[in-house]
C-alpha cells in the first residue's frame, strides 16, 4: 500500500506547477489591477480614480449625464441584447444538432467551428463590406428592387458583429449538454401526458440549464468588453466600456484604466456569482 | 431532420459563412479595395508571398500558439489529475475559483492585469525590456490553461475509478497504470483541450495587444495596426489560405477516420456545467481520427514555419506606423530587405531588421514610456517628438554616422519640435485636407472647412476618429488656436463638433478608404497623400477630388532613437540608409506623403511617377513651408490639458 501513498503524493505534486502558475499569473496580476486602481501616478493611495468613474459628468444641451455610468450602461445593454439573440438563435440549432444523426452532427459542428479559425478582426472587416450603405446587402436589395437599409453605424450593426463573433460560444456548450441528455426522460414525459412544449419546458430546458449558463457567460463577457467591433461596425459612434479602457491606456492614464477595469471586474464577478447561485438552486430543485 | 429544422440550419449556416464568402471573393479582387470588386486576379496572393513582414507575423503567431498550447496542455492535464484527487473541499473550491477567473474575466482585464504586473516587475529589476516573447507566451498559457483543465476534468469524472485499481491489482505499477489506463481514458479531453488552446491563442488579439513587446508581433496586432493606412485584400488572401488549409485538414482526417462511432456511456449530467466544451462531436471521436487531425495540423504548421522561418542575426528593432515603408508589396522596392543587403555590403556582416508597427503616436508612446519595450528606431510625429524629448526619452543623434542627413531640404531644418535637429531626422511631411466625391458634392460648397458642417450632406460626411485631428478641424474652422491651453477654447471646439455630430456618418481612420472609394460617403477630412491611394481605387461612378482649406494642420513624422535603444550605431546606419536615393524615393512613392529629402523632391523620375497634380498638392511652395508649418503644427500640450481633451472627446463620443 506504500506504493499507492506515493502515487497520492505524486498526484498532489502534479498540481503544484499549476498552483504556482495561477498564483503568479492569475491572482497576483489582479492584485496589480487593484493596486493601480487605488493609487495615483506616484503610487500614493487614492480613491480618486474610482470616484471619477462614478462622479464624472458631461453636459450636453443642458442635460447632465454621468459619463462612465452611461458608457457602462450602454455596453451592458448591447451585450445583453447580443447575448439574448445568441441564445434565441443558438438554442434551437443546438437542439436540432443534438437530435441529428451522428454524421450530420459531426459535419455541422465542424462547420460552426470553422469561422472561429479565421481572424476575428478580418471577419469584422468583412461585415463592414456587407453592411455598408453601398455594400453587398444593399446591392442585393437593390437588385431585388427592394428598399435599401441603413445598418452600418447603428446599434444593429454593432449587435450583428457581436452576435456573429460570439455565436459559436453559445451553441457549443448548450449542444454538448443536450447531446448527453437521456432520451428516455423525454419519452417518459410524453408517456405521462406532456405535449411537445411541456417536454421542452419541463424536461429539456431545465436539464440544459448548465449549458445555457455557460453559454451566456461565454458570450456576455467578451461582448461587454469588446472595443474593436464597436469601432469598426459602429462607425466610431459607439463608445463602450472597452473603448474607454483602451482609450485611457493609450492616453497613458494607466491608473484610471486600471480603475475602470477593476470596477468592471467586480461588477461581473458579482453578476456571475449570482447567476451561478441561481443555476445551482434550480439544479437542486 | 424535419424540413423546418433543415431550413433553420441552412439560415444559420448562411449567417456564419456570409462574411467568409465575402473575404474569399474579395481576395481575388484585381483592385486594392475591400468594397468594390473590379475583376478577378491572383495579384494579392502573389503580394502575400512577397510580404516577408506579414509572413513573419504569421510564423510568430504559429510559434506562439504551438508553444502556448503545448505547455498549457501538459500543465493543465497534470493540474486536472491533481484537482480530481483533492480531498479537501476548501482546496478544491479554491482551485475551481482560480481556474474560473480567466474565463469570467473579460480578456481586456486579463491583458491589462498581466501588463501592469510585467511592467511593474520589469521596472523593479531595472530590466531594459519587460515585455517580450516570453511575457506574451506566459499570457497565452495563462488564458489557455482553464480551457484544458475544464476539458480534462469531466473525463476523469466519467472514468470508472475501479479501472486503475484493477490494473494495479493485476500487477501494474501505479505509474504504469496511470500511463496505460488513465491517460488513454482521458485522451479525448486532453486533445480537445489542446485544440481549444491552440485556437484561442491563434485568434487572440486583446491580450496580445497589451502584453506584446519588442519586435515580436503577431498577425492580429499587425492587422490592427494597419489603421492609419488601409487593410488590403492581401489579408483576405491570407484568410482564404487559412480557410482552405483547415478545410483540407478536416476532410483529410475524416477520410482517415474509418473507425466506428464509439460507445456511448451514461454520464453525469453536471460534468459539463462549467465546461464550454466545443468537444467536437457529441459522441467521443475515435482516437485515430483525433491523432490524425493533430498530426496533420502539426505537420502543416511546422512546414509553414520552416518555409517562412529565417535564421537569427543581430537584430535592429524598428517601430513605425502601419503601412509606412516601401516593403516590396505591389511591385515596390523592398526597403527592409534593401537595408539588410546594404548593411552586409558596407559593414561586412549580416543584420536582421525587425520591423513592427503601431497604430497611433499615443499607442507608441504608451509602450515606450512604460519602459516595457526596447526599440532602436521610432517614427513619432512632431508634437510627440517634442513630448518625448522633453521627457528625456530620446537620445541625441551622432551625425557622423548619418552623413546623408545633408540631403534634408533647408525648409525642413530647425523645426519647432527640435530646433537644433539634435534628436530627429524628418521622414515625411503632409497636411490634412478634404477629399470629396464630385458626383455628390457641389463645387460651390467646396474650398473651406464649412463643407464638413454643411447640412446638405447630412449622414454622408466623415470625421477623424482621433481627438487631436478631429478637434483641429473645428478649431481651424473657428479660427481658434489648436495649441491653446485655455479650457474655454477647447469647449468651443467641442460645441462645434457636437453641432456637427448629426451630420457625421462615421468617425474613421483606415475605414475612410472603403467609404470614400465606394461612394459610401460624400466627403471626408484626411491626410492629403492618402487621397491619391483612394483615387486610384475609386469605384466607377465615384469621382474623388481634393482641396486644402486655407488653415490646416501640417505635420512632420521623424526618425528618432529612443533611450531604450540597444544598438545606437546600427540605428543610425538605418536612418542613414533610409535617406539614400533608392529607398527614399521608394518610400515617398509608396506612402504618397511629401518627402523632405532633396534627392527625392528634386528628382524628375519621382515627379513623373507621381504626376503633376500630385506634385502640386504635395509640395505647395516649399519656400513658405517653414513658416506655414510653424503656424499650424500641433504642439505638445501639458498633461492636464491632454487629459481634458481626452475627457471632452469621451463627452463627444457618448452622445
Amino acid at each position: 500500500m506504500k506504493e499507492r501513498d506515493g502515487l497520492r503524493l505524486a498526484r498532489r505534486l502534479a498540481l503544484a506547477p499549476y498552483g504556482l502558475w495561477s498564483l503568479l499569473f492569475i491572482v497576483v496580476p489582479l492584485g496589480f489591477v487593484a493596486y493601480y486602481a487605488f493609487t495615483d501616478n506616484d503610487f500614493a493611495f487614492t480613491t480618486a480614480n474610482i470616484a471619477r468613474f462614478f462622479t464624472a459628468t458631461s453636459e450636453s444641451d443642458g442635460v447632465v449625464t454621468h459619463t462612465y455610468l452611461l458608457i457602462f450602461w450602454r455596453s451592458l445593454k448591447l451585450a445583453v441584447i447580443s447575448t439574448l439573440l445568441c441564445l434565441l438563435m443558438g438554442y434551437p440549432i443546438a437542439f436540432i444538432l443534438s437530435r441529428a444523426s451522428a454524421r450530420t452532427q459531426k459535419i455541422l459542428i465542424t462547420l460552426i467551428m470553422i469561422p472561429m479559425w479565421m481572424n476575428f478582426l478580418i471577419r469584422t472587416y468583412a461585415w463592414m463590406t456587407i453592411l455598408q450603405d453601398t455594400g453587398i446587402l444593399n446591392s442585393l436589395l437593390r437588385a431585388l428592387h427592394l428598399r435599401p437599409v441603413h445598418i452600418i453605424g447603428t446599434e444593429t450593426a454593432v449587435i450583428i458583429g457581436m452576435v456573429y463573433d460570439y455565436f459559436p460560444y453559445m451553441i457549443l456548450p448548450i449542444y454538448s449538454v443536450m447531446a448527453k441528455m437521456d432520451l428516455k426522460l423525454e419519452e417518459a414525459a410524453r408517456d405521462l401526458g406532456c405535449d411537445s412544449f411541456g417536454v421542452l419546458r419541463r424536461v429539456i430546458f431545465p436539464l440544459s440549464l448548465p449549458g445555457v449558463i455557460s453559454g451566456i457567460t461565454m458570450v456576455l463577457i467578451p461582448s461587454i468588453s469588446t472595443f474593436y467591433i464597436s469601432q469598426k461596425l459602429g462607425n466610431g459612434k459607439f463608445y463602450l466600456i472597452g473603448d474607454a479602457i483602451e482609450g485611457q491606456y493609450v492616453a497613458n492614464n494607466l491608473h484610471f484604466a486600471a480603475a475602470i477595469a477593476f470596477i468592471l471586474m467586480v461588477i461581473l464577478l458579482i453578476g456571475m456569482a449570482l447567476m451561478q447561485r441561481y443555476a445551482n438552486s434550480r439544479a437542486a430543485a | 431532420m424535419k424540413p423546418a429544422a433543415k431550413v433553420y440550419t441552412a439560415l444559420i449556416m448562411l449567417f456564419l459563412f456570409a462574411p467568409i464568402a465575402i473575404l474569399l471573393v474579395f481576395s481575388f479582387n484585381s483592385a486594392k479595395s475591400l468594397s468594390v470588386m473590379q475583376g478577378f486576379s491572383l495579384y494579392w496572393y502573389r503580394e502575400l508571398f512577397r510580404d516577408a513582414e506579414t509572413l513573419s507575423t504569421v510564423r510568430n503567431t504559429l510559434i506562439l500558439a504551438l508553444a502556448a498550447s503545448a505547455v498549457s496542455t501538459v500543465m493543465g492535464t497534470a493540474a486536472a489529475v491533481g484537482i480530481f484527487r483533492l480531498r479537501s473541499r476548501a482546496l478544491r473550491a479554491a482551485c475551481d475559483t482560480v481556474t474560473n477567473i480567466p474565463m469570467i474575466n473579460p480578456d481586456i482585464i486579463t491583458g491589462i492585469s498581466l501588463m501592469l504586473m510585467f511592467v511593474f516587475v520589469g521596472r523593479l529589476f531595472g530590466a531594459a525590456t519587460s515585455l517580450n516573447f516570453w511575457t506574451m507566451l506566459i499570457a497565452h498559457i495563462t488564458f489557455c490553461l482553464p480551457y484544458v483543465i475544464l476539458q480534462v476534468l469531466p473525463k476523469l469524472q466519467q472514468m470508472d475509478s475501479s479501472l486503475p485499481e484493477a490494473a494495479m491489482d493485476l500487477g501494474c505499477t501505479p505509474f504504469r497504470a496511470f500511463l496505460k489506463v488513465e491517460i488513454p481514458e482521458i485522451m479525448p479531453g486532453i486533445v480537445t483541450g489542446a485544440i481549444m488552446a491552440f485556437t484561442l491563442s491563434l485568434d487572440d488579439f486583446v491580450i496580445s495587444y497589451f502584453t506584446a513587446g519588442n519586435g515580436f508581433q503577431t498577425l492580429p496586432i499587425r492587422i490592427y495596426n494597419m489603421t492609419k493606412k488601409t487593410v488590403t485584400p492581401k489579408m483576405y488572401a491570407l484568410s482564404t489560405i487559412i480557410f482552405f488549409t483547415i478545410l483540407a485538414l478536416l476532410i483529410m482526417t475524416n477520410l482517415i477516420d474509418t473507425g466506428p462511432g464509439v460507445e456511448r456511456r451514461s454520464r453525469r449530467t453536471d460534468d459539463v456545467a462549467a465546461a464550454p466544451a466545443p468537444e467536437a462531436p457529441g459522441r467521443p471521436r475515435s482516437r485515430g481520427h483525433i491523432a490524425a487531425f493533430i498530426g496533420a495540423i502539426l505537420a502543416v504548421f511546422i512546414i509553414g514555419i520552416l518555409i517562412v522561418g529565417r535564421p537569427k542575426k543581430p537584430v535592429l528593432n524598428v517601430y513605425n506606423w502601419g503601412e509606412y515603408i516601401s516593403d516590396g508589396s505591389e511591385d515596390s522596392f523592398d526597403a527592409i530587405q534593401g537595408f539588410e543587403d546594404w548593411y552586409l555590403e558596407n559593414y561586412g556582416h549580416e543584420v536582421e531588421l525587425n520591423y513592427t508597427t503601431f497604430a497611433s503616436n499615443e499607442d507608441m508612446y504608451a509602450k515606450i514610456s512604460s519602459g516595457a519595450v526596447s526599440y532602436d528606431v521610432i517614427v513619432p510625429s512632431d508634437y510627440m517628438v517634442a513630448r518625448m524629448r522633453s521627457e528625456g526619452l530620446l537620445l541625441p543623434l551622432d551625425y557622423e554616422n548619418i552623413p546623408n542627413a545633408a540631403n534634408i531640404g533647408e525648409s525642413f531644418r530647425g523645426l519647432y519640435y527640435d530646433p537644433d535637429d539634435a534628436y530627429s531626422v524628418p521622414y515625411t511631411f503632409n497636411f490634412t485636407g478634404i477629399i470629396y466625391d464630385a458626383n455628390q458634392v457641389d463645387e460651390a460648397d467646396t474650398g473651406d472647412w464649412e463643407l464638413l458642417w454643411n447640412p446638405k450632406y447630412r449622414g454622408r460626411l466623415l470625421q477623424f476618429n482621433n481627438p487631436r485631428d478631429a478637434f483641429g478641424t473645428a478649431q481651424y474652422r473657428l479660427g481658434l488656436d489648436v495649441n491653446s491651453e485655455d479650457p474655454a477654447s477647447w469647449r468651443a471646439a467641442l460645441d462645434a463638433l457636437k453641432q456637427q455630430q448629426p451630420l457625421i456618418k462615421s468617425y474613421v481612420m483606415d475605414e475612410v478608404y472603403n467609404m470614400m472609394e465606394s461612394g459610401e460617403a460624400a466627403a471626408c477630412v484626411y491626410y492629403a497623400g492618402d487621397y491619391f491611394i483612394m483615387a486610384d481605387a475609386q469605384a466607377p461612378g465615384v469621382d474623388l477630388r481634393f482641396y486644402a482649406p486655407e488653415n490646416t494642420n501640417y505635420f512632420v513624422d521623424a526618425f528618432c532613437i529612443p533611450t531604450c535603444c540597444q544598438n545606437k550605431e546600427l540605428a543610425e546606419a538605418f536612418i542613414n540608409y533610409m535617406l539614400e536615393y533608392e529607398p527614399a524615393v521608394a518610400n515617398a512613392e509608396y506612402i504618397c506623403y511629401g518627402c523632405p529629402n532633396r534627392l527625392v523632391y528634386e528628382d524628375e523620375t519621382y515627379a513623373d511617377d507621381m504626376g503633376e497634380d500630385a506634385m502640386a498638392i504635395l509640395y505647395p511652395g516649399l519656400d513658405a513651408f517653414h513658416e506655414r508649418y510653424e503656424q499650424t503644427a500641433f504642439r505638445n500640450l501639458p498633461p492636464d490639458v491632454l487629459n481634458m481633451i481626452n475627457s471632452l472627446w469621451e463627452e463627444l463620443k457618448i452622445n
